[in-house]
């Protein structure tokens, strides 16, 4: 009876904090559609906006995954067979794109392809649309082509890391025998062949992993689409700018409807890809036995020039945005001459928040309130789940154990819009007085963050040695003792890692702060770096200040990444 | 009589493990158990230690019923096979674990049996660099340091080499006969069983009604 109570409590907690906002929506939305959220899907078209957003959030997510893995795949091949000197140092560099707030992305790209960017300077002018893409554009008979060739370079930059991630260490694991065997084969002579008929049967499920991770993570995308390509909308876009007029009975309908038919759409789509990337991960996770990637690279040898010139370009495709970005907060246009003169004003304006409401350093004491809250629900709650699920293993209850589990990973099928506007729309409704609560935004980031907690903390725990246990028991220590002086130690590392990819997500975190963020007081770096952005550029300054803001904010969410890689590298993680 | 085990049984299922089991042990007596892998000595120890429940039977330590006290209560020293060390803390800090709270430390105390299980001057090392050997020492001055009642050793030198096992027998044996601690020491080593042991019983004679001792 006592063990239950103890499971069911974090469980209900959990829930609540995610159900709960959810589900008022929807009762909210329904309620004012006079629609269930099936039927809401087949009225989208009654918004002027929403047909054009739902194909073009199909198609720039289905291209945004190809030329991701088009780019990601031959570097992840390299990586893996090749023995690399600094191979540490080329894994980070490259999976730096990915723990960058999509807002430091977005600034990123406006800094790699603006006027005077390296793409303007060799005829790539994405931005204003002339010469080459110009041309493009209209042999094509696309318009804004450019912008849509960002958004999808940004997204491929974006999510490099996850081919690389999900494709290179298996290719550096694979016993050598096993390619060695079918090249014995007749029908392993031809590299076509191989590559057919024994490399894609390897590595399928991880290149179908990354395919379906890369298309969710673009067709939720948000800051990228807004500043990168502004003249399309995406489900995820229109719903946040949107968003603010729905539920309202009797007013603005088609709003209501967007919101209600989107977001089960995207949640739709969502959970059926991760439902069907879960399934590959758990297929490959029995496939074949791997061995230590020192061992296979070895057979392999040293890289060559072509080999070299594709890391060495990849590692400049990922760092060159960033680069760039703290470039363009130093480096400033006069209009009026149209040249440029190197200055820290900017720097001193985002200091003394000239130009907003909030300053970089209010904003940044903002971000970190939210993240060390965000931190702190996340941390506590995903450790009860993760323990919840853990003890229910271990007491043969696999199917509640596995229902729980299905449970904790539901807001992965949720984007940071959908969460913003849940609570907006929810909670808010219930209780009105929250909506002047200062630290209303923790509830957002921490419904998105919990379930990466769980991820993390409960394959730690499955690994923990039961024997560590038995010996607390035998040394006399009782359940409390046990629980603090060996079971957290031995969670540390995970749990710091968890700590500090909570922390770097809140920091970075963009849709739902953007809806929930009323007053300028509870300004967060990226809503900072947005505004700066959304306003007239007759000064000057003003795009330097943002790039500047948007260098604390990659400072700060770079410092988190360093200490979970830290971490994790040295007692191995979970997530 | 230090330990009374009376008419024991465990199963698993349909299968039954410990058949009307019966021990006893005299005061600072040591019993070396033989038997071959997997006829369920290791579940006696764990059954006697309160890792594992069991259906039917009583065991009463120095006369008194443990049978509903919980592991912790038990005032039961264990040594497994694997050596059990915490790898977030050194020698040192593993040893310290047979104290529950630091007013507790008895560092005179501490050092004293460092030093006569050779391991002195290893104690901030890291558990990854000590040996086999080593390892089982300090899982064994931790036990011995939480003062039990009774020491249970479950095959714990058994992934050691010949010689290193002959040796650290030898140790275990005096040291705890130094201390009047009553020990079983379950094994499928007859040499070893022989070492520490003053009596070996085989497996069988536990289990007198028992015909399927697998």
């Amino acid at each position: 009876m006592k063990s239950s109570v103890g499971h069911s409590v974090p469980v209900a907690l959990y829930l609540g904090l995610i159900l709960i906002p959810i589900l008022f929506a929807l009762d909210r939305l329904i309620f004012v559609t006079g629609s269930n959220p099936i039927e809401a899907i087949f009225r989208l078209d009654e918004h002027p906006l929403a047909i054009e957003a739902v194909q073009f959030t199909f198609l720039q997510a289905t291209f945004s995954a190809i030329l991701t893995l088009a780019i990601g795949l031959p570097i992840a091949w390299w990586l893996g067979r090749y023995q690399w000197k600094y191979i540490g140092l080329i894994r980070a560099a490259l999976t730096l794109p990915f723990v960058t707030p999509t807002v430091v992305a977005a600034m990123g790209f406006l800094a790699l392809i603006n006027d005077e960017g390296i793409l303007a300077s060799i005829g790539i002018d994405l931005r204003n649309e002339t010469g080459i893409i110009g041309s493009l554009s209209s042999s094509l008979g696309i318009e804004h082509s450019g912008h849509i060739i960002a958004l999808l370079l940004a997204h491929a930059w974006f999510n490099l890391a996850l081919v690389i991630r999900f494709v290179e260490p298996k290719i550096a694991t694979l016993p050598p025998r096993y390619e060695e065997a079918f090249r014995m084969l007749p029908v392993g002579t031809y590299p076509s062949e191989r590559l057919l008929r024994f490399w894609w049967p390897m590595l399928r499920t991880s290149i179908l992993s990354a395919f379906v991770f890369t298309f969710i993570f673009s067709f939720t995308s948000f800051a990228l689409v807004r500043w990168l390509a502004p003249e399309f909308w995406t489900i995820e876009s229109l719903m946040a700018i949107e968003g603010g007029a729905a539920g309202i009975p009797g007013y603005r309908e088609d709003v209501s409807l967007l919101v209600l038919g989107g977001a089960t759409l995207q949640g739709i789509v969502l959970l059926a890809a991760l439902g069907m990337a879960g399934r590959w991960q758990q297929k490959q996770s029995y496939e074949i036995e791997l061995v230590s990637e020192h061992h296979a690279r070895k057979k392999i040898g040293k890289p060559g020039l072509l080999q070299k010139v594709g890391i060495l370009s990849a590692c400049i495709f990922a760092l060159a945005p960033l680069f760039l970005m703290v470039i363009s907060s130093v480096r400033i246009r006069d209009r009026t001459t149209d040249s440029y003169r190197w200055s820290t004003e900017a720097w001193r304006y985002a200091f003394e928040g000239n130009l907003t409401y909030a300053s970089v350093p209010d904003a940044l004491m903002n971000s970190l309130f939210y993240a060390i809250g965000c931190l702190l629900v996340s941390c506590i709650l995903g450790f009860f789940v993760a323990q919840t699920i853990h003890s229910l293993e271990e007491k043969n209850r696999p199917k509640i154990a596995r229902f729980i589990d299905l449970l904790s990973m539901l807001p992965l099928a949720l984007s940071g819009v959908m969460v913003g506007l849940g609570v907006l729309l929810g909670i808010l409704k219930v209780w009105p007085a929250l909506f002047s609560w200062y630290a209303l935004p923790i509830l957002p980031h921490a419904m998105l963050t919990t379930p990466f907690v769980v991820r993390i903390l409960l394959p730690a725990m499955r690994e923990i040695d039961s024997d560590y246990e038995e010996a607390g028991k035998i040394l006399g220590y009782n359940r409390s003792q046990r629980f603090f002086r060996i079971k957290i130690p031995l969670l540390k590392p995970h749990l710091v890692v968890a700590a500090a990819l909570s922390m770097a997500f809140s920091l970075g975190e963009f849709g739902a702060s953007w809806i929930l963020l009323r007053s300028g007081a509870w300004d967060t770096l990226p809503v900072l770096v947005d505004q700066l952005m959304s306003r007239p550029k007759y000064f000057q300054l003003v795009e330097p200040i943002a790039m500047a803001t948007a260098t604390v904010l990659m400072s700060m969410t770079f410092l988190l990444f360093v200490i979970a890689e830290r971490f994790r590298s040295h007692q191995g993680g979970g997530f | 009589m230090s330990l009374v085990i009376d008419q024991l049984n465990v199963r698993f299922d349909e299968h039954h493990v410990i058949h009307d089991l019966q021990l006893e042990l005299a005061s600072k007596e040591i019993v070396a158990i033989l038997g071959p892998s997997g006829c369920g000595k290791t579940t006696l120890l764990r059954a006697i230690a309160g890792l594992q429940t069991y259906d039917t039977g009583t065991i009463r330590l120095n006369g008194q019923h443990i049978e509903q006290q919980p592991c912790e209560m038990r005032g039961i020293g264990m040594l497994f096979q694997r050596p059990v060390l915490f790898p977030f803390k050194d020698v040192l800090g593993n040893i310290l674990f047979a104290y529950k709270r630091k007013k507790d430390w008895n560092m005179a105390e501490v050092n004293a049996i460092i030093e006569e299980m050779g391991l002195k001057g290893k104690e901030s090392q890291t558990i990854e660099t000590l040996s086999g050997g080593e390892a089982q020492r300090v899982v064994l001055i931790r036990a011995l340091l939480t003062n039990p009642r009774l020491m249970l050793l479950d095959e714990p030198l058994s992934a050691l080499d010949v010689d290193l096992r002959r040796k650290i027998a030898l140790e275990i044996r005096s040291i705890l006969k130094a201390r009047g601690i009553p020990a079983i020491h379950v094994t499928h080593d007859p040499a070893e069983a022989e070492i520490i042991g003053d009596r070996v019983v085989h497996w069988n004679e536990l289990q007198p009604g028992d015909d399927d001792e697998e």
